[in-house]
């Protein structure tokens, strides 16, 4: 509950937890409000929002915008979600070694956490897609494959940071394996700022997936805010409206989630926030 | 005259005055045309992407195409009916059987250099140039045995057969004449000609910076008596889409062609007074938007399934919604643009509009049922990876063939591993793709559907591994029947057969589109567009 009351000090917080609800809400219900595949062709092309029973419009093909962005939203939400849970989990496993061994394991895994850090991390994606068949698995994997090495560093300070307190020097004396003094002792310490860099790297990865998307590579058989976008760009300036709501969607989500994870920061590390 | 003739009837001062009046009025309109057609100005276009070099007796690139012919006469032209004018030739006469074509050489023709043109040109470039290092060239020409050249103006062509489709390929874009003094005895690859282009045409090579421009001054003492108008051609290399388009709306330059500015900023540029949209000058290359199926596999080797997909496609929904308008839905294996030579015949299986209960019906028959979810196959669509359209294209594929019952899944890849799997590989089940028709089927068409054009690894041949012994006849005599009657019964006939096995389906016709500013007159006096001399263009101030 002290966290519960901690986060709710957080008025932002709070506004970023309610939208990213709604977003989450009309992801679950998307089968319901629009059974139609979204990409059916159901009406006249390019009708303005409000018109043709369209709530935001139909882009060139005459799909109904709205039904796009209710299952993009899934689409959004599900490959932030499995990007970063992947991106995390490699981190995680790869810092937690460098950290807590130190030595030439460290000196490896660093070197190596490095060298995908000096690639700038969307060309780095467009390339893995790019060599990959466009499709939700190899984006889900590129963009996985250009986070982790943020969570390996946070956690490798993390743990090196901890290997040598006396707790653990306890576990050591009455000889936990290192396995155990890893995982059951020196994770869960360092979990809060897994935590808050995890969700907001679920933003990050949506903002690749929608430029990916944006820029053709998306998987083609499935719908996205950044698909949507990039679908509707060429018709800027006679449908405004193809790539300005499914804009305001992203914009929207991202927000809410960066707040979210300020939240999270704030319940989790009190000390940092009453420090400053 | 006319009046003047009547002066038995009338008072002969009135019939004076008469003619005088009508005199003058001859007078003033000879004297405003001649004014209007101002001389003098630079021409400025888009050059896009930069030309790889400017040799086209190597290269049929395109941008190649929009700078050479300046520099470099053809034998012939061709107007907008596709009927060939002259150029370099003077007057030419194909013999009745059809295996000798005389050429009469303009007279008083020099090369920018000062040296003469004669028939040994001709024949050095259509025998050691063309015919080994063009791209098209062996075919266009592969009927050729000799030419000979018994005076200066005179060329004759020998051909082992006759080759009807030769008299149009002849224009300065597909089959430049180059000058043999510059050539003869080097390696033709090599030749520091491809950077330095020396031609007869209307423009000489001056300069050419690369990434920035390539600048072309009028030739004075071009052959065509007091053309060209033009003083200058500057060919602008603008690699970004707005900028050109920006360009082109602040009249920075006059000409873009081949989609150099996007069909989406065409109809917001076509609404200002001083910018021109045209379709013109393309029908020498005829594009056409199509499926290719593998013919060899399940579920497309089914005639029935090709049949039931060319019928319920909505061919005008694709133009007007994804091509912003131009383009014309496709009626048969042939354009359209084909009917002046009498080679086009509409057929059946491309309905005016989709008629999706007639193509499940048919499948129905044919014995291929719909499983409880209403699926009767699935298959992989391969998309051109060639830009948006294209995409926009599969997503409507995938919507409308669900009504047939055909489940597909799109794929979009870079181009070499496209071109990889469909012409190499095999490994695809349709693939959409635009074909070039060119200005004759033996060119265009033929490389699609012949047997002998099953070219595992050679691009744009027959994928589609159809095979139809009565349809490779139909080709071949097609290609060698010089009677263009009994030329036209055999098309047909072919178009026929396609429109029934359809190994190859159809969509539309594309429509490039040329813009300009209207400052600019006579750009597109030829079949040959932006791919033409550019001899009469001129700039109204």
């Amino acid at each position: 509950m002290a966290f519960w009351r901690r986060f709710c000090r957080n008025r932002s917080a709070l506004i970023g937890l309610v939208i990213l609800g709604f977003v989450i809400l009309i992801a679950a219900s998307a089968g319901l409000l629009f059974p139609e595949d979204p990409f059916k062709l159901v009406g006249r092309a390019m009708s303005p929002p409000g018109e043709n029973g369209f709530l935001f419009g139909s882009d060139t093909l005459g799909r109904d915008v709205a039904a796009g962005m209710a299952h993009g939203a899934r689409v959004s939400l599900l490959i932030g979600l499995l990007a970063t849970s992947v991106a995390v989990t490699l981190g995680v496993l790869l810092g937690a070694l460098a950290g807590y061994f130190g030595g030439w394991i460290d000196d490896v895994l660093m070197r190596l956490t490095e060298m995908f850090q000096t690639i700038p991390s969307f060309i780095f994606a467009i390339l893995i897609v790019a060599i990959m068949k466009p499709s939700i698995n190899s984006v889900i994997l590129a963009i996985a494959v250009v986070s982790w090495p943020a969570v390996a560093r946070l956690v490798r300070g993390e743990f090196m940071s901890m290997r040598n307190r006396e707790f653990v020097q306890a576990c050591h004396i009455i000889g936990m394996s290192d396995w155990r003094i890893m995982v059951r002792e020196i994770l869960p310490n360092c979990l809060s700022p897994i935590i808050v860099t995890g969700s907001l790297m679920v933003a990050t990865a949506i903002l690749i997936e929608s430029g990916l998307a944006f820029l053709g590579l998306g998987d083609p058989n499935i719908i996205s805010w950044g698909f949507q976008i990039g679908a509707g760009r060429t018709v800027l300036r006679s449908a405004w409206w193809v790539c300005t709501f499914p804009g305001i969607a992203i914009m929207l989500t991202v927000l809410a989630i960066n707040l979210v994870g300020e939240g999270l920061n704030d319940a989790l590390n009190p000390r940092l926030r009453e420090r400053t | 005259m006319v009046r003047c003739t009547l002066k038995s009837l009338t008072s002969e001062s009135l019939v004076k005055k008469l003619c005088t009046a009508a005199l003058a009025i001859a007078a003033v309109a000879v004297s405003s045309q001649a004014i209007s057609q101002n001389a003098g100005g630079t021409l400025v276009m888009i050059a896009q992407p930069e030309p790889p070099s400017l040799a086209p007796y190597l290269s049929t690139s395109g941008p190649i195409g929009l700078v050479a012919p300046k520099i470099y006469n053809g034998l012939l032209d061709y107007d907008l009916d596709l009927n060939p004018v002259p150029e370099l030739a003077e007057s030419w006469e194909v013999s009745d059987d059809g295996l000798t074509v005389t050429f009469n050489l303009q007279e008083g023709v020099t090369w920018h250099d000062g040296e003469p043109f004669s028939s040994a040109d001709v024949q050095f470039t259509i025998m050691e140039v063309l015919k080994k290092f063009h791209p098209r060239g062996p075919n266009s020409f592969r009927e050729v045995s000799s030419i000979d050249t018994p005076d200066a103006l005179t060329a004759i062509f020998n051909l082992e057969r006759p080759a009807p489709y030769m008299m149009r390929a002849l224009s300065a874009y597909e089959s430049p004449i180059v000058p043999k003094h510059l050539l003869e005895g080097k390696d033709v690859r090599e030749a520091e000609l491809s950077g330095n282009p020396v031609g007869t045409g209307p423009f000489k090579f001056v300069e050419w910076k690369k990434g920035q421009y390539i600048r072309l001054d009028k030739n004075e003492n071009y052959w065509k008596e007091g053309l060209p108008l033009l003083d200058r051609i500057v060919a602008r290399i603008i690699p970004d889409a707005s900028t050109r388009t920006a360009a082109m709306e602040s009249g920075e330059v006059h000409y873009g062609a081949f989609g150099a500015i996007p069909n989406i900023d065409v109809i917001r540029l076509r609404e200002l007074d001083d910018i021109g949209v045209t379709t013109d000058g393309y029908a020498m290359i005829n594009p056409m938007a199509l499926i290719e199926f593998d013919t060899t596999q399940p579920p497309f080797d089914s005639k029935a399934m090709r049949q039931a997909i060319s019928m319920s496609v909505d061919r005008q929904f694709l133009i007007d919604n994804i091509w912003f308008g131009y383009g014309k839905p496709a009626t048969s294996a042939m354009t359209s643009n084909y009917e002046p030579l009498g080679l086009y015949t509409p057929t059946a299986n491309y309905p005016a509009s989709p008629d999706v209960a007639a193509a499940n019906a048919l499948l129905d028959e044919a014995g291929i049922k719909p499983d409880a979810d209403g699926v009767r196959a699935t298959a992989v669509i391969d998309l051109i990876p060639y830009g948006e359209d294209w995409r926009r294209l599969g997503e409507y594929m995938k919507q409308a063939m669900a009504e047939i019952g055909v489940k597909l899944e799109l794929r979009y890849e870079d181009v070499p591993t496209w071109l990889k799997r469909v012409y190499a590989d095999y490994d695809f089940s349709l693939n959409v793709n635009y074909f070039y028709q060119l200005p004759d089927p033996v060119i265009g068409v033929q490389r699609h559907y012949g047997t002998d054009q099953i070219r595992q690894g050679t691009p744009f041949v027959n994928s589609t591994r159809y095979s139809n012994p009565k349809v490779d006849e139909l080709l071949a005599a097609g290609a060698v029947e010089a009677d263009a009657d009994k030329r036209g019964e055999i098309y047909a006939e072919l178009q026929n057969i396609l429109a029934e096995d359809l190994p190859v389906v159809n969509l539309f016709e594309m429509e490039f589109l040329t813009v300009y500013n209207e400052k600019l007159k006579d750009h597109t006096p030829s079949a040959m567009g932006a791919y033409g001399s550019f001899d009469r263009a001129w700039l109204d101030n």
